[in-house]
């Protein structure tokens, strides 16, 4: 057994984080949140330098075929940067699922540009009457000729507004009687009949809704050649709910050294916080949260990585990890005091972005509902 | 990263997992689950001393002294297959603490004495720390040891020591130099219990296990049973501590599997509370896992686990409590029926399992006891 990172990994944890400190500092975050554009082209360009588009693509379609310890490396890092969610946005939710569905001649067509840094994309997903459950899409896509045309809501679509395209998933006709299958295509956020309201979140992530009216895509952009089962499609998003993990494993980690720092620093009653058991319980739950969830994550990307099965694992790892990023981010929170509420200090950032991802791709509730269903009960 | 045992360590398991396969009866299970009230019973000892043979007690010790010199793995292995079939006696105090101890402070004849006969499942030996005034606060112990010519005289009160009404000898703490600073003047030594003047009178536990008080009344220990040097022994005690830290979670997961079972046979698990609480529960035990996991890693790399052990320790002992009360709050009224009831669900292991686990909260060090020293060792929050 072997629980820290290899040499490869260690340097490329310590090279993203020394990269996001100078060039995505939380005072860009900030001022990124504040826009409604929220975008550094200068930024994503500088990643995509990086290689960091094409980390988990397989080379022939330009990536450096990482596994995916490598993307929960370097997502943990993302998250204890607080950085914007484009990355994950365009490399975990659109590409992965281009790459798992599209035809051979989709991905040739499609991944070397997101490889590159050229093409920005996301995922349309949710809708207004399907919280998470994709059986319950209710979006159209009628073929006419050669074309389908799509029309429907989706909702809580990340980075729409920077995006080039979205992969967008609709209601298919259902085969044999049995669950509606679903179709997903690959849409250019320019086409017709596109609409988009930005929605305001607790996070400030660029959150939209988007408007699909009468939206002509070629069959072409279908993704792979048959409608997909929806069970198939919520377990490849399995992958971005661990890599969301990856993310909170790391702002959790950002919370519990802000707060350790401020409780060293902080004196009242002539003392340093720290030195009362209140804080020093607070912080010792904080850290058994932040353990645990680092453990419950990588145990998971491990498995992903040796591909072996761990549809249970990783809702375990997301289950936990919602929560304990939670419960980190409140602790934290108390362990500031009156500063750490202020919207100057970083803290705040924090505790928001904890509920945000908490309920991204699957909260706590539905994926123990996975391993319930995965225990056999 | 890999989470995987190596084919060696595999081998080994599936060598244990075949000498437990015909060695562990259902009759060594019941002496085994009775815990402290009896101790080390007959079948128990049968069972040490056949390990022992194999040097599996104390797998840890050197091949000279009994044990196989193993990797902290195989010791996890061990321990964990035999928590896993109900049969490993919960204080193995001699293999725990009194070996690594000697093994570093101790003289060579102390060695010769004692460390063998441990491996070979012959003697124990009871821990003597807690006193009256003297629980969290340790180094505040009373008990007097004072030198006359070759002898300590003991003289005092313990409390909690545990292991006393069965084992051969107490690991005891005793104040040789009450004027200098708390920690400064305790030393560690070896007594034998059948020594004149030792009085023990028992506790008994809401779990059913058996604790107990113990006088000393003008004991006489040989000098050449103090460990280490004079004066030494709370630090001896703190190395030893850290010995004591290792968890083995084959019982906890072996409860669980069965009360999976239980929820499945009895329709429990249409209930959507039910899969919630379930879940969660499974969840939390996959991490206590990966943290006792972390501890035997660190140790195999040579890093002492100064905080993450007491992380296992808290994680582990609240995990048991969380389990046993979402389990007994899950059965319903069943859940307060003790072993031995007539309508009583898993032999009543989930309800003794709700007693047990209050009691390990506090037992080697309270939860909070741990949380302060993972803040001020961990984190580094000044003290």
């Amino acid at each position: 057994m072997e629980l820290s990172l290899n040499e490869e990994q260690e340097i490329m944890k310590r090279n993203a984080q020394n990269f996001l400190k100078k060039e995505c500092p939380t005072s860009l975050v900030r001022e990124l949140a504040e826009d409604d554009e929220g975008f550094s082209p200068d930024l994503w360009r500088k990643m995509a330098d990086l290689g960091w588009m094409g980390l988990i693509l397989p080379f022939d379609y330009g990536g450096s075929e990482g596994d995916f310890l490598h993307l929960a490396v370097l997502l943990e890092e993302m998250g204890r940067a607080c950085a914007p969610s484009w990355y994950f946005s365009t490399v975990v939710l659109g590409a992965q699922i281009i790459l798992e569905i599209g035809t051979e001649e989709q991905k040739n067509r499609l991944l070397p540009p997101i490889a590159s840094g050229e093409s920005i994309g996301t995922l349309a997903l949710l809708e207004p009457q399907s919280k998470y459950n994709l059986a319950k899409t209710d979006t159209a896509s009628n073929k006419n000729g050669d074309d389908f045309f799509i029309d429907g809501v989706k909702l809580f679509v990340p980075d729409v507004h920077i995006a080039d395209w979205m992969v967008c998933v609709t209601r298919g006709q259902g085969k044999n009687g049995g669950d509606p299958g679903l179709n997903l295509f690959f849409v250019e956020t320019k086409s017709p009949g596109i609409s988009t309201t930005l929605l305001k979140t607790i996070s400030d992530d660029k959150l939209f809704e988007v408007k699909l009216d009468e939206v002509k895509v070629p069959a072409e952009n279908r993704l792979g050649n048959e409608e997909q089962e929806a069970a198939q499609v919520q377990k490849i998003l399995q992958r971005a709910a661990l890599a969301k993990c990856a993310e909170m494993v790391g702002g959790a980690q950002m919370v519990l050294d802000m707060s350790v720092d401020y409780a060293k620093q902080r004196v009242q009653f002539k003392r340093p916080i720290g030195s009362f058991q209140a804080i020093q319980h607070h912080c010792a739950n904080m850290l058994i949260d932040l353990d645990c969830s680092r453990y419950i994550t990588y145990y998971a990307a491990w498995l992903l990585s040796e591909g072996i099965p761990c549809e249970k694992e990783m809702a375990m790892a997301k289950a936990f990890t919602s929560e304990a990023y939670i419960d980190v981010a409140r602790l934290g929170q108390q362990v500031h005091g009156g500063t750490g509420l202020m919207e100057e200090h970083d803290m705040q950032m924090y505790f928001r972005n904890a509920k945000a991802s908490a309920l991204a791709l699957g909260n706590a509730t539905f994926q123990r509902e996975i391993v319930a269903r995965e225990m056999g009960l | 990263m890999d989470f995987r045992f190596s084919p060696e360590e595999e081998k080994f398991r599936e060598e244990i997992r075949d000498f437990l396969d015909t060695s562990v009866t259902d009759e060594l299970v019941e002496e085994v689950e009775r815990g402290t009230e009896i101790g080390i019973g007959p079948q128990t000892w049968e069972l040490m001393q056949r390990m022992g043979e194999r040097g599996w007690l104390a797998p840890a010790f050197p091949k000279e002294y009994g044990g196989l010199g193993a990797t902290r793995w195989q010791q996890f292995l061990l321990s964990d297959e035999m928590t896993y079939r109900r049969a490993y006696p919960l204080h193995l105090c001699g293999v725990g603490i009194v070996g690594p101890t000697l093994l570093q402070y101790g003289t060579d004849e102390q060695k010769q004495e004692y460390l063998t006969r441990i491996a070979r499942g012959e003697i124990e030996f009871a821990l003597g720390y807690t006193e009256p005034e003297a629980g969290s606060d340790l180094a505040n112990l009373q008990v007097r040891a004072e030198r006359k010519g070759d002898f300590y005289i003991i003289n005092g009160q313990k409390v909690f020591n545990t292991g006393c009404h069965f084992s051969q000898y107490v690991w005891l703490a005793a104040r040789t130099d009450p004027n200098v600073s708390k920690h400064k003047g305790i030393s560690l030594m070896i007594a034998d219990m059948k020594t004149p003047g030792i009085t023990v009178r028992p506790l008994w536990v809401m779990d059913n296990d058996r604790t107990n008080e113990v006088f000393y009344d003008d004991v006489k220990v040989p000098v050449k049973n103090l460990i280490g040097e004079e004066n030494r022994g709370f630090y001896y005690i703190l190395t030893a501590l850290a010995h004591e830290r290792s968890f083995p979670t084959g019982d906890l997961r072996r409860t669980f599997e069965e009360f999976v079972e239980y929820v499945k046979e009895e329709g429990l698990g249409d209930d959507p509370l039910v899969r919630q609480s379930v879940a969660q529960l499974a969840t939390e035990l996959q991490a206590l896992q990966l943290l006792a996991y972390r501890v035997t890693w660190l140790v195999e790399n040579h890093t002492s686990p100064n905080w993450e052990a007491p992380m296992v320790k808290v994680y582990l002992t609240e995990f048991m409590w969380r389990f046993s009360n979402a389990a007994t709050e899950i059965m319903g009224p069943y859940g307060q029926l003790r072993k031995g009831s007539k309508w009583v669900p898993l032999v009543g292991r989930i309800e003794r399992l709700y007693r047990h686990a209050a009691r390990r909260n506090i037992s080697a060090g309270s939860s909070e006891i741990q949380r302060n020293t993972i803040a001020t060792v961990g984190l580094k929050l000044p003290r």
